[in-house]
């Protein structure tokens, strides 16, 4: 069984009178120590599919399961724990917090996800995650000096210091230049095989696709096969 | 909580803005209160000083006690019954000094007791503000509604009443100047308010105290400006971190979106809200201590310490109450909105 899957996922904003269906019964599986890329037009929906997944906005209809737990049917604060603890997030910015230095933005996320290791082990596995993505020089650096494709590598890193189970990532090259773009291809490809996550990431570079194990496009708020 | 520290640590000059305004709003409070005790200490610490009890003036007196005569029957009834009870009257009057300067007093005149000090016939007790002013003991003081002449037989410490000197004098020398015969008034210490006499109305402390119109005028006003001072203070802290989390929304959004609690998120402002107003209030506080140390003399301020720390107490709450209602928009914010806006 697959270790994350969405059953007949439905989406409708409604402005005031007007509602409109931007998921029309979407079914997916994602495996274990695979990318999986979303591609589409822009407005398909790909950005909502990966938020409701990822636990940051609510499904008007349908299931997700997670690791044999219906993500669909938890509150709002169960929602999040399993964010804190099993979910990493990468966007298109870093979103990085400005008045820590990278060190800390990593220890935040450990503090989030209630590890329960020693401030030691804390201070190790940070600087083990931060030579992995070749961040661990700039440590003591607050993000204003760091260079986008930089921030992008803290970003990455801080989205896996907790070990989670997943990685979603909405067009986490979207800011960079070509060459950058693909390191930090490369780096969520090792990493996803290396930690064995299963990671769902949206882009719209086809270059990108490269680097990823199965693509899934997306067409006015369903799936093409 | 760290984050809050390390914010303030990166952000020094934001936070050191809002602790400064923080400050010198505490700090002006102080002073202000401290007037306000001041004036209330030179405007009836003749009357403050006297402990918990009842003061009793004539009902025809209309609470006022120049007014007021107590009948002698009732006020040797009144003294015999308690020991520690005080019948006495004050009036607002002049003395010249030898060199016929002229200085206005509160003239008071007292029976036996331990509340007032003792005074004999022909002679004055003098509050000691009027010995900066050049008087001696020995100096022959003068009145133009008194044949004779005063002898300064001593000075006492803070006795004060209507923003003038007390001049403590004899009955009998009283009773010439002002040609009456009773007391205006009787003080039962420990008394309360459930001992009634006929013909004569009751007061506590404080209700005697505002029976004095220039009193509570002045205490009112100077109250109203303190009570002012702390609610602007209030708005201001609910102003302040109302901005600066205006400008935090999307930051909180991402660390909502991460998975923190919005708890935590609370705890920080809470943290930065303390830690920057605890700072403000110690620094007031010592300052206002100090100016009340070094206060002129003739000044008039008073700032007890309980006072501050009085005021002190409130401005954390309602620092607290401002800051948490401006965090109400985080928690109404979104992880999504953020994400979609950008980088920050
Ligand atoms: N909160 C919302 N309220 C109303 N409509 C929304 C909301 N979020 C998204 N939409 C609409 O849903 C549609 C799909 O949006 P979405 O962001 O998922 O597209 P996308 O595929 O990610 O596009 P892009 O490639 O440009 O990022 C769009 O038409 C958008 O306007
Ligand atoms: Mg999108």
């Amino acid at each position: 069984m697959s270790i994350f899957t969405l059953n007949q996922v439905r989406k409708t904003f409604t402005h005031g009178e007007v509602s409109e269906e931007i998921l029309k019964g979407i079914s997916l599986s994602l495996k274990e120590g695979k990318v999986t890329a979303l591609v589409g037009a822009s407005g398909s929906g790909k950005s909502t599919l990966l938020t409701i997944a990822a636990g940051l906005q609510p499904a008007s209809n349908g299931q997700i399961q997670f690791d044999g737990k219906n993500l669909s049917g938890m509150n709002a604060e169960q929602v999040r724990k399993i964010r804190a603890k099993e979910f990493g997030f990468v966007f298109q910015f870093a979103h990085l917090v400005p008045f820590l230095t990278v060190e800390e933005q990593l220890m935040l996320m450990l503090d989030v996800s209630e590890s329960t290791l020693t401030k030691q082990d804390q201070k190790r596995k940070v600087t083990e995650m931060l030579e992995f993505v070749e961040m661990n020089h700039r440590k003591k650096a607050y993000p204003a000096s760091l260079s986008g494709g930089e921030k992008q590598r803290v970003a990455i890193a801080r989205a896996l210091i907790h070990q989670p189970k997943m990685l979603f990532a909405d067009e986490p090259t979207a800011s960079l230049d070509s060459k950058k773009s693909k390191d930090v291809m490369k780096l969520i490809r090792d990493l996803t095989k290396d930690l064995n996550l299963t990671t769902l990431m949206v882009t719209h570079d086809e270059e990108m696709l490269a680097y990823v194990d199965q693509i899934v496009k997306m067409s006015d708020g369903t799936l093409v096969v | 909580m760290k984050m809050a520290w390390k914010e303030m640590k990166k952000n020094k000059a934001r936070f050191l803005i809002l602790g400064s305004i923080v400050f010198l709003i505490s700090f002006l409070t102080f002073i202000i209160s401290g007037l306000a005790n001041g004036l209330s200490q030179d405007n009836a610490a003749l009357i403050k000083d006297l402990p918990d009890g009842q003061f009793y003036l004539n009902k025809d007196a209309d609470q006022n006690y120049t007014f007021s005569r107590i009948d002698h029957v009732i006020q040797t009834e009144l003294l015999n019954e308690h020991p520690d009870a005080v019948a006495f009257s004050m009036q607002m009057g002049f003395l010249h000094d030898e060199a016929e300067k002229q200085q206005s007093v509160a003239f008071v005149t007292a029976t036996d007791s331990k509340w007032f000090p003792k005074v004999n016939k022909g002679e004055v007790i003098l509050d000691r503000s009027l010995e900066d002013e050049g008087m001696k003991i020995g100096d022959h003081l003068t009145n133009p509604q008194f044949s004779g002449h005063l002898t300064v037989k001593g000075f006492v410490d803070q006795k004060k009443f209507s923003h003038a000197p007390v001049a403590f004098i004899h009955k009998e020398d009283f009773q010439e100047m002002y040609r009456v015969d009773e007391m205006q008034l009787v003080f039962l210490p420990e008394a309360d308010s459930s001992q009634e006499y006929t013909g004569l109305e009751s007061f506590s402390n404080s209700e005697f105290l505002n029976t004095i119109a220039s009193y509570k005028a002045e205490q009112m006003s100077l109250n109203m400006i303190v009570w002012f001072l702390v609610v602007i203070s209030g708005l201001l802290f609910a102003i302040f971190f109302y901005m600066m989390n205006v400008q935090k929304l999307g930051l909180y959004g991402i660390l909502k979106a991460i998975g923190m609690k919005t708890s935590s998120l609370f705890n920080m402002m809470w943290t930065q809200m303390v830690v920057i107003t605890a700072i403000a209030l110690t620094l007031a506080t010592a300052l206002s201590q100090i100016f009340n140390r070094l206060a002129p003399s003739g000044m008039p301020f008073h700032l007890p310490l309980n006072t501050t720390i009085f005021l002190s107490v409130i401005f954390l709450l309602i620092g607290f109450i401002g800051a948490t209602v401006s965090g109400i928009q985080i928690k109404k914010v979104q992880p999504l909105q953020a994400i979609q806006q950008g980088e920050m």
